[in-house]
């Protein structure tokens, strides 16, 4: 299979004042198309900076990362936020819904954004919220909604628009283990079902082993590929 | 409840333009209207006359008035005196010779009393009698002299007071003058005819149509009056475009994390800055239509309160007014708007 993601040699280095802070110190790492990948390291060891650099919230400092034959090196803010709105899907650990907005509005929400206001994205929005068991819950707002409840309006808002990566920042952090094991079938599915190549950074390695591969990082840089992870 | 400052803040600038415009278009329009009342079709001043009588005395001898009733096609002509008095407010006070003023204007519809039969005789019209609470028969006193209210006539007659020619003449020290002729012709369609005669009798002197006169009745005719409105209309635009920016200022401090959610999921700075835009633009819509209701139910109490102040609403000022409020709206979200739109999408997402 091709790589939707490459790295190589990337280095981010945050200016704090007047310290330089280096938070990638030279990553590769390669991600196949379909391919569900969990990332994790202790705090601070540079995970989601590599997850905003990927996503293109953040431009890299050097390095060359290519997202679906893109070079992110190569763009500006602008043409990044097009391939993050046109191609990447991100999932928070706090869940990072619209207080104000109901689920479906939330959802839809991605659609607007992405220029979807037709029948299509209504379709497409029906299957995934059906898929993650939300019918019944649209017309509530986030605060409403349990941890494991939020997180799932979270990964619908992130798929709806069905981006080819999908970028998940502990989300399973803030819930229990009950929530945390239906989110991450819920993945799961997604992976299996869609074929969706997932990112994921975990701090839990039981959640790690949903995976088809686990990524260790320590101080900015990969450690290790532990290959074939859910099937060992 | 930002939200509810804000929207008042729009409401008070179009609450504010409509009023000053509404208030002074108002005065001049019915003033005009009242002017228009008196019947004539020809009004003749002096050359170096104001527009706005009872602010330039009375130069024109009143014999005056024979040499036009001669012109072929009047009917009748009445000389005026004008006099502004500032009893309660600024207020004309016509000086007329009660015959040949009927006779242009086709007598008082008296609602109380008779006419001007003794000197110290006023008339006053229903309007500023009820704004005053007078009575007919009390003692009115004006230009510092006291006079007898003899009749209450319905609005519409040129001023809201009337006393004798000749008294005022005597008040004023201009004894034989007036201020303006009121001229009544015998076929209002031969105005332009009768206009050109009286050219030649008179040279020197204004003399206009009335529908040319009332046409000239508007704001930019009056001395320093565009000014006042324009500094009026600044000073409402002002405090809407500074309250309206420091509200979406602290609204996009407070929601910085939500531009963060925004920008994570694919919303362009535009996107974002277009967002902030739209919400100023409906808490405007919001303000505008307040400002619009707050206009009318002013209008009415100050309506009930001094029945002599008019205002005038008009449609086409109700859209400017819109227009302005919008408009200084926008600009004032624009910087918050462009600071939003221009968050680093990492930084806002970490924000508490």
């Amino acid at each position: 299979m091709s790589d939707i993601i490459r790295v190589e040699n990337l280095r981010k280095v945050y200016q704090l004042g007047k310290v330089q802070v280096a938070a990638l110190r030279g990553v590769n790492l390669r991600v196949e198309q379909g391919e569900f990948v969990s990332l994790v390291g202790p705090s601070g060891c540079g995970k989601s900076t590599l997850l905003h650099v990927i996503g293109g919230l953040t431009p890299p400092t050097a390095g060359r990362v290519t997202v679906d034959g893109t070079d992110l090196g190569g763009l500006n803010d602008a043409q990044r936020t097009e391939l993050r709105k046109q191609k990447i899907g991100f999932v928070f650990q706090r869940y990072n819904l619209l207080p104000t907005l109901s689920v479906y509005r939330n959802i839809a929400l991605a659609c607007h954004i992405a220029g979807n206001r037709n029948g299509a994205s209504r379709s497409a929005m029906e299957s995934i919220v059906k898929m993650l068991g939300l019918e019944a819950r649209l017309d509530h707002r986030p605060a409403e909604l349990s941890g494991g409840e939020q997180q799932r309006v979270a990964i619908a808002r992130a798929v709806v628009n069905h981006p080819k990566i999908l970028l998940a920042d502990e989300p399973t952090g803030s819930l229990d283990t009950e929530n945390s094991e239906l989110v991450m079938n819920m993945l799961l599915e997604l992976n299996h079902q869609f074929g969706q190549t997932i990112l994921l950074i975990t701090h839990n390695p039981e959640v790690a082993l949903f995976s088809d591969r686990i990524i260790s990082m320590r101080d900015g840089h990969i450690l290790e590929t532990a290959a074939d992870a859910a099937g060992s | 409840m930002r939200t509810v400052l804000s929207a008042t803040a729009v409401a008070i600038e179009v609450l504010l333009i409509i009023m000053v415009v509404g208030l002074t278009h108002g005065m001049l329009q019915e003033s005009a209207r009242r002017t228009q009342g008196v019947g004539a079709e020809i009004m003749v001043q002096p050359q170096t006359t104001s527009l706005f009588m009872g602010f330039s005395g009375a130069p024109m001898p009143a014999q005056i008035a024979g040499k036009l009733a001669e012109v072929e096609d009047v009917k009748a002509v009445t000389p005026v005196m004008v006099q502004a008095s500032s009893e309660g407010g600024i207020t004309l006070i016509y000086g007329i010779d009660p015959a040949s003023f009927d006779a242009v204007s086709g007598g008082f519809h008296f609602l109380q009393g008779r006419g001007l039969e003794s000197p110290d005789d006023v008339l006053v019209d229903d309007v500023y009698a009820s704004s005053r609470n007078l009575k007919l028969g009390q003692t009115v006193e004006l230009l510092n002299q006291n006079f007898h209210l003899s009749g209450i006539v319905e609005h519409g007659k040129g001023a809201r007071i009337f006393l004798r020619l000749d008294r005022l003449q005597d008040l004023m020290g201009s004894v034989g003058k007036a201020s303006v002729f009121f001229v009544k012709l015998r076929d209002p369609r031969r105005v332009n005819q009768v206009l050109d005669r009286m050219r030649q009798i008179l040279p020197g002197y204004q003399l206009r149509d009335m529908q040319e006169y009332v046409s000239l009745m508007v704001a930019g005719n009056v001395p320093g009056l565009s000014n006042f409105i324009t500094v009026i209309i600044s000073l409402a635009v002002a405090i809407g475009l500074l309250v309206i920016f420091v509200t979406m200022y602290s609204t996009m401090v407070e929601r910085t994390r939500e531009i963060g959610i925004l920008k994570s999921i694919g919303a362009s700075k535009v996107y974002v800055f277009r967002l902030v835009l739209r919400e100023t633009a409906l808490l405007t819509v919001f303000g505008i239509a307040a400002g619009i209701g707050l206009s009318y139910a002013v209008r009415a109490v100050v309506g009930m309160l001094f029945p002599s102040l008019p205002i005038e609403i008009t449609a086409e000022w109700m859209v400017r007014a819109s227009l302005i409020a919008l408009i200084s709206s926008v600009c004032g979200a624009s910087y918050p708007a462009i600071r939003a739109s221009q968050r680093d999408p990492i930084e806002a997402l970490a924000y508490e």
